[in-house]
């Protein structure tokens, strides 16, 4: 094999994800360097489901299911647990962008601020999917969802998680997706290893059903994400040192928008459409200017 | 060795947990718990209590956290009041489900608006169906006891389980507390043996999507372990006074055995109802008292049996279910619905909103209940203006007064 | 479920009990399935020899040189010499440059190096005597691929050459500096080495009849080439020197320019084998053309060479006669223009009515060559008199085969080690001797559009060096060091074959890909998303309708 990616599978076959699901995708891919000897969290989600119904399970690492809005102080309790029992078992919360960025966002923020020793894994499809695609503060702009029609798409920007992340100082974050999978198990790999803090890892994960896309074309759209720079991936380590790991090219947005029936409004939409990438140039500039703040010493190799 | 401390409801909660060995404590200030929080913020920081204490950021994470910690393997602690508790109460829910017996003590307080930090039943009883096992202290030495009794059977039918405790009258008030020998205790309450603890050697899923041909068996199970711990609070009332010197039984009677009237009551406001029941004795009417400690799992068979054949019961509720009566009430009426010689059931709602329960209205309601000829669902004992007596069905909304009467 | 009868069945929890896999049978789910499916590549589609470049790529890949060499072998004997020399067609359909705008891999490059490096090893025969003794006449490209096939497959091959050695246009046509004489005599050895008994100096019409070699051989192949010189219409063509006579005095060291100023008459490979041979004697060389540099028959590349040579080209113009004048010659053209297409495709020239008059000291023609075929008897000709060739080198003769050069008019030296290989195949098969020849079946040809280049490695094409020339003649480039090879071999899509890459395991989001050193897909859970093979960087999969699919 060519992918530096470990071979081991953590990930059983028959999970109920849906066809091209990112979610299940990034789960796999997260576990090969994880490995077993952790404790998943996962509140109510996507994952709920593909995890199998009673008395199935999909994984080789024990899963506590919980509460939608709980699933970062679930994993604290967890983790407080094996650290009185002297086990050194990475805890891992594993939640959708409903329980990251809506419900989930009072009890990950505590976490983060009193810097809880577990890792936090968005997998962000920037919708309610497993209730049938309703928006969240994940959603873009321009996006259709059955909460955000056709007649209305979402006007509001997506919320900047990591930002609101990095100011909890956390030792590290970093956002990632399936489409990058060795960028994705070196950003994995990292926070496993930096023990003693919170870590936060933000997954684009593609939800075909919900994007209104072919699920063939799954891996295609998180890449484009990326090359578009409207899903930069970048690390950020104690809340300030900001490093983009993976130098997006000059694709347009409307190659990576185009891709999926959830922006058919969006691409007809001049206006909006410009506000759109005014939005993405802007905060990719943004993390530029954040990034050659901390690494002086690198010139872009763009 | 043990001690004698004079120490508020609040510290004596915190002592229940220390001596408990609680592994895992997470919890939210709120008024009048807070103390609590406080006292075992400073044993864990001192080490005297070697627990992990997470400070979250909400009661619902406190819960949160607990069911964690709990289902990794870990004795978790946790208070709350009021807000709090009702603001947990999905986590509550998860508690049972997951059947992890996490034990927590609830200052109860009155539900805001407007807010009231005072005593009242109704924040804990507003959790009677979630399926927690729920005891009622009345003293501080209560508050500290029932914690461990509570340890003692939740984990051996793996149910949660709340020590409710009255704001103010027990949270702040200091009485002489025997602080028990930790051996002893520790005789009494061994390690927690989980039944599952997240251990990456069995990777198995815990609590994820049931559906309908598997959901019954399971909760049934439930229902079923929650009856077994009826028995089981007994065997361990008895246990405690074997071996921590006070036996502790889910049902108390006072003068009761040639008792025509009895008066029911839980909490602390039975101390002044135990000496009202006395003056009327005094008096020379027949009646005792009934302290429910165990409202769940509810002693359904002992009060019959106490009950059965009496003149007239008086039921005390510092709490009202609106569109019924007050909650005891309910409870003692269920229990003897039916059974041959069942007594009328008085229910009187009293103390709302931390209003003094005093001897007085001990007397009150006797006297009312003597003279009384239909039992009433609710009567309302205390209000500006009324005598004690049922709901008013003649009334009209007034529209708002003007302001300068407030002057 | 099984055993979940009563309430005491169950756990106090819900508690997982098995896997996923256990109960849930995803396959199920699927309406489309992903096969990992044998396809052909671009490059191999345009090779005349169809090697099969992504596989013995990937051997290369793994270090499995032997293996690579053996693949290789099945359709070319000669690496090191069309390493050098060949067109690579190949290279023309590399998915890379539709696909990702990349230049195309190398592959003639990875070829040569190929050869370079196993340029030790001897080649066996690998099938046992058969006692059958076949003749070949003519000893070029392929006259010896022929033997090479023949003698591997057991046969006893004598290989007939009229000239000193064996090699044909590849020792005699091909100039010193593309294509090194001793590379040409190594191959000859190991044919040789591997048994072909060669016998030089002897021609066929001169020395023996096709009729005597019918007496004493199973079968023959005749490849004599097409070495005769085109006639031109130029009035005054005697003034004119034949290209391929230079060519080979040059190749003997006997090569000499008659002057300073030369033109070379022509815009095919032997016009820049030829312009390029003069420069290195020193002359200032013209090549003239009566159409564009689009229309030239010559590869791009020999081209290119002949620009830095410092080559001028005239193009569009048409001589029409060569006149002695003193010690000079006088070339006059007439200025042409293109007009309609020809029967060629290409657009034919047409006169504008000017001309004009250029002075030489001499002037080459490389106008073409034609094949030599008047030692054929009557009874193989076709109507038009040429000998009558069948695709796998069959001819009226059931003994004959013929191929090459002689039956497809000048072509490339790949193309004739083809027609040899096929021949020999022929010549096997008729024998009853078909065991060495594992053919796959035909299958469909990867299109640009499917693959996917998003993952190959994006660094710059390495081709062969140029080389500081040492002496006039030298070969002008060197071989891909090793570290280049395996850097060039990495670009490559391996487009229609499963290298084992491991992107359709890495992406799937069922798991429902095992990984064995290889993937298997599990059909079982597999639910048809496609992304493997959307995925797969040569689309070496296929996506087929269940409903097609039986017996699941």
């Amino acid at each position: 094999m060519r992918w530096v990616v470990p071979e081991a599978e953590h990930m059983s076959e028959g999970t109920l994800g849906c066809q091209g699901c990112g979610g299940a995708l990034s789960m796999r891919l997260v576990l090969k360097e994880v490995g077993r000897d952790a404790v998943g969290v996962i509140p109510a989600c996507c994952w709920s489901i593909i995890d199998g119904p009673w008395p199935t399970h999909a994984l080789d690492i024990p899963v506590l299911h919980t509460a939608f809005e709980t699933a970062a102080v679930v994993a604290t309790g967890v983790k407080a647990a094996k650290t009185i029992q002297g086990k050194d078992t990475t805890v891992i919360a594993w939640a959708g962008d409903g329980g990251t960025f809506d419900i989930g966002l009072q009890a990950l923020s505590g976490a983060a601020e009193r810097n809880e020793d577990i890792l936090f894994v968005c997998y962000d499809n920037e919708a309610y999917m497993n209730t049938g695609i309703q928006r969240s503060s994940s959603t873009p702009t321009g996006t259709w969802t059955t909460t955000t029609p056709d007649q209305r798409p979402e006007a509001r920007p997506k919320k900047d998680i990591m930002g609101i992340i990095a100011a909890h100082r956390i030792p590290y974050a970093a956002t990632a997706t399936a489409a990058y999978p060795e960028d994705l198990e070196r950003k994995v790999k990292t926070a496993v290893e930096t023990k003693g803090g919170m870590r936060f890892l933000h997954l684009l994960s593609v939800c075909p059903p919900g994007w209104k896309m072919e699920a063939h074309q799954a891996i295609e759209v998180m890449r484009r994400a990326v090359r578009s720079k409207v899903f930069p991936l970048y690390e950020v380590r104690n809340g300030r040192e900001y490093t983009i790991t993976h130098w997006p090219d000059e694709l347009p947005v409307e190659e990576y928008f185009s891709m999926q029936g959830r922006f058919k409004t969006l691409l007809s939409d001049p206006e909006m459409l410009e506000v759109v990438r005014g939005n993405v140039e802007e905060r990719w500039q943004i993390l530029l200017g954040r990034h050659q703040r901390s690494h002086p010493e690198m010139a872009p190799t763009n | 060795m043990s001690e004698r401390l004079l120490l508020t409801g609040n510290h004596a909660a915190a002592y229940g947990a220390m001596l408990a060995r609680a592994e895992v404590i997470s919890a939210y200030p709120i008024t009048p718990q807070t103390m609590i929080v406080e006292l075992l913020s400073e044993m864990t920081a001192s080490g005297r209590l070697p627990a992990k204490f997470i400070t979250v950021e909400s009661e619902h994470s406190a819960m949160a956290a607990c069911v964690g910690a709990s289902a990794a393997g870990a004795r978790t602690y946790t208070a709350t009041s009021g807000q709090g508790l009702a603001l947990m109460h999905e986590m509550l829910h998860w508690a049972v489900g997951a059947r992890l017996p996490i034990v927590l003590t609830n200052v109860s307080r009155a539900m805001a608006p407007g807010w009231s930090i005072w005593s009242d039943q109704s924040d804990i009883l507003s959790q009677r169906d979630v399926g927690w096992m729920m005891l009622f202290a009345e003293s501080v030495q209560e508050a500290q006891d029932f914690i461990l009794w509570t340890y003692r059977v939740a984990e051996q039918v793996f149910l949660p389980g709340m020590v409710g405790m009255d704001a103010f009258i027990l949270s702040h008030t200091a009485e002489p507390l025997i602080v028990h020998d930790q051996e002893a205790v520790d005789a009494y309450l061994p390690k927690f043996d989980p039944l599952y603890d997240l251990d990456p050697a069995e990777p198995r899923a815990y609590g994820g999507l049931v559906n309908r041909d598997h959901y019954f068996e399971m909760r049934y199970k439930i229902y079923e372990n929650m009856d077994r711990a009826g028995q089981l609070l007994v065997e361990a009332g008895e246990e405690f006074g074997e071996v921590l010197g006070h036996r502790y039984t889910p049902l108390e009677g006072f003068m009761l055995d040639d008792a025509d009237y009895v008066i029911v009551s839980a909490g602390a406001m039975t101390s002044n109802i135990r000496q009202a029941v006395r003056d009327l004795r005094e008096e020379g009417m027949k009646v005792g008292l009934l302290r429910v400690i165990a409202f769940r799992p509810f002693p359904v068979d002992e009060v019959r049996r106490i009950l059965t054949g009496r003149t007239k019961v008086a039921v005390l509720d510092r709490n009202m279910s609106a569109g019924h009566s007050g909650i005891f009430a309910q409870e003692i009426r269920s229990a003897m619905l039916g059974q041959p010689d069942a007594p009328p059931i008085y229910g009187y709602v009293v103390g709302i909103g931390g209003r003094d329960v005093r001897v007085e209205t001990g007397h009150q309601v006797l006297h009312d209940l003597l003279t009384r000829e239909e039992p009433e669902l609710a009567l309302f004992v205390g209000l500006k203006g009324l005598p004690i007596g049922p709901v008013r069905k003649d009334f009209e909304i007034k529209p708002l007064a003007p302001l300068e009467v407030m002057q | 479920m099984n055993g979940l009868g009563h309430v005491d069945d169950y756990p106090e929890i819900p508690v997982s009990l098995a896997p996923t896999s256990a109960l849930l049978k995803t396959g199920a789910w699927r309406s489309v399935r992903p096969v990992v499916a044998k396809r052909t590549a671009p490059c191999t589609a345009g090779c005349p020899a169809a090697i099969d470049i992504p596989a013995y790529f990937d051997e290369i890949r793994r270090g499995e040189l032997e293996s690579a060499l053996d693949r290789f072998l099945r359709r070319n004997p000669f690496p090191r010499i069309t390493g050098r020399v060949c067109p690579h067609f190949c290279e023309q359909g590399c998915s890379l440059a539709v696909a990702a705008d990349e230049e195309p891999v190398s592959i003639r490059s990875i070829e040569r190096w190929l050869g370079d490096e196993t340029a030790d090893r001897p080649h066996v025969v690998e099938a046992e005597p058969t006692s059958k003794r076949i003749a070949i006449v003519g000893g070029g490209p392929a006259g010896m691929a022929a033997s090479f096939y023949l003698r591997r497959s057991g046969h006893e091959v004598t290989l007939f050459e009229r000239r000193d050695h064996a090699g044909g246009v590849m020792r005699y046509g091909i100039p010193e500096y593309r294509l090194p004489q001793e590379i040409v005599d190594h191959e000859v050895d190991r044919l040789a080495e591997m048994g072909v008994e060669i016998r030089t100096g002897v021609s066929l019409g001169d020395d023996f009849s096709l009729e005597d070699l019918e007496a004493d051989y199973a079968a023959v192949f005749v490849a004599t080439g097409a070495g005769k010189q085109r006639r031109s219409d130029i009035k005054g063509e005697s003034l004119l020197e034949p290209g391929l006579p230079f060519l080979e005095a040059a190749k003997r060291g006997e090569g000499t320019a008659l002057g300073d100023r030369c033109a070379v008459i022509g815009a095919g490979n032997t016009a820049m084998d030829v312009a390029r041979t003069l420069r290195r004697l020193g002359a200032h060389v013209t090549v003239i053309y009566r159409r564009t540099k689009d229309e030239m028959t010559a590869i791009e590349e020999e081209y290119e060479r002949a620009l830095a040579d410092r080559v001028k080209f005239e193009w569009l113009m048409s001589p029409r006669e060569v006149k002695k004048a003193r010690n000079e010659l006088r070339l006059i053209l007439d200025h042409m223009r293109l007009g309609e297409p020809d029967e060629s495709g290409r657009p034919h020239p047409e006169p504008t009515g000017v001309s004009s008059e250029l002075r030489f000291d001499s002037i080459f023609a490389a106008v073409g060559e034609i094949a030599e075929i008047g030692t054929f008897p009557e009874r193989m000709r076709d109507d038009q008199g040429w000998v009558d060739v069948g695709a796998d080198g069959s001819t009226r003769d059931p003994k004959v085969f013929a191929g090459g050069d002689l039956a497809t008019g000048p072509a490339t030296v790949v193309q004739a080690i083809a027609a040899g290989r096929a021949a020999a195949q022929a010549i096997d098969d008729q024998l009853g001797f078909s065991h060495l020849w594992p053919e796959e079946e035909p299958v469909d040809t990867v299109k640009p559009a499917e693959v996917n280049p998003t993952y190959m490695p994006h660094h710059d094409r390495a081709d062969d060096h140029e080389v500081e020339v040492v002496t006039q003649f030298a070969e002008e480039t060197a071989t891909l060091s090793d570290a280049e090879a395996a850097e060039e071999t990495d670009r490559c899509l391996s487009c229609g074959y499963c290298n084992n890459c491991g992107t359709c395991f890495v992406f799937c989001p069922d798991a429902a890909i095992i990984w064995e050193d290889g993937p298997r897909i599990d059909h079982e859970f597999c639910k048809g998303c496609g992304i493997c093979v959307v995925e797969c960087p040569g689309h070496a999969m296929v996506l087929v309708n269940e409903r097609e699919v039986s017996n699941v």
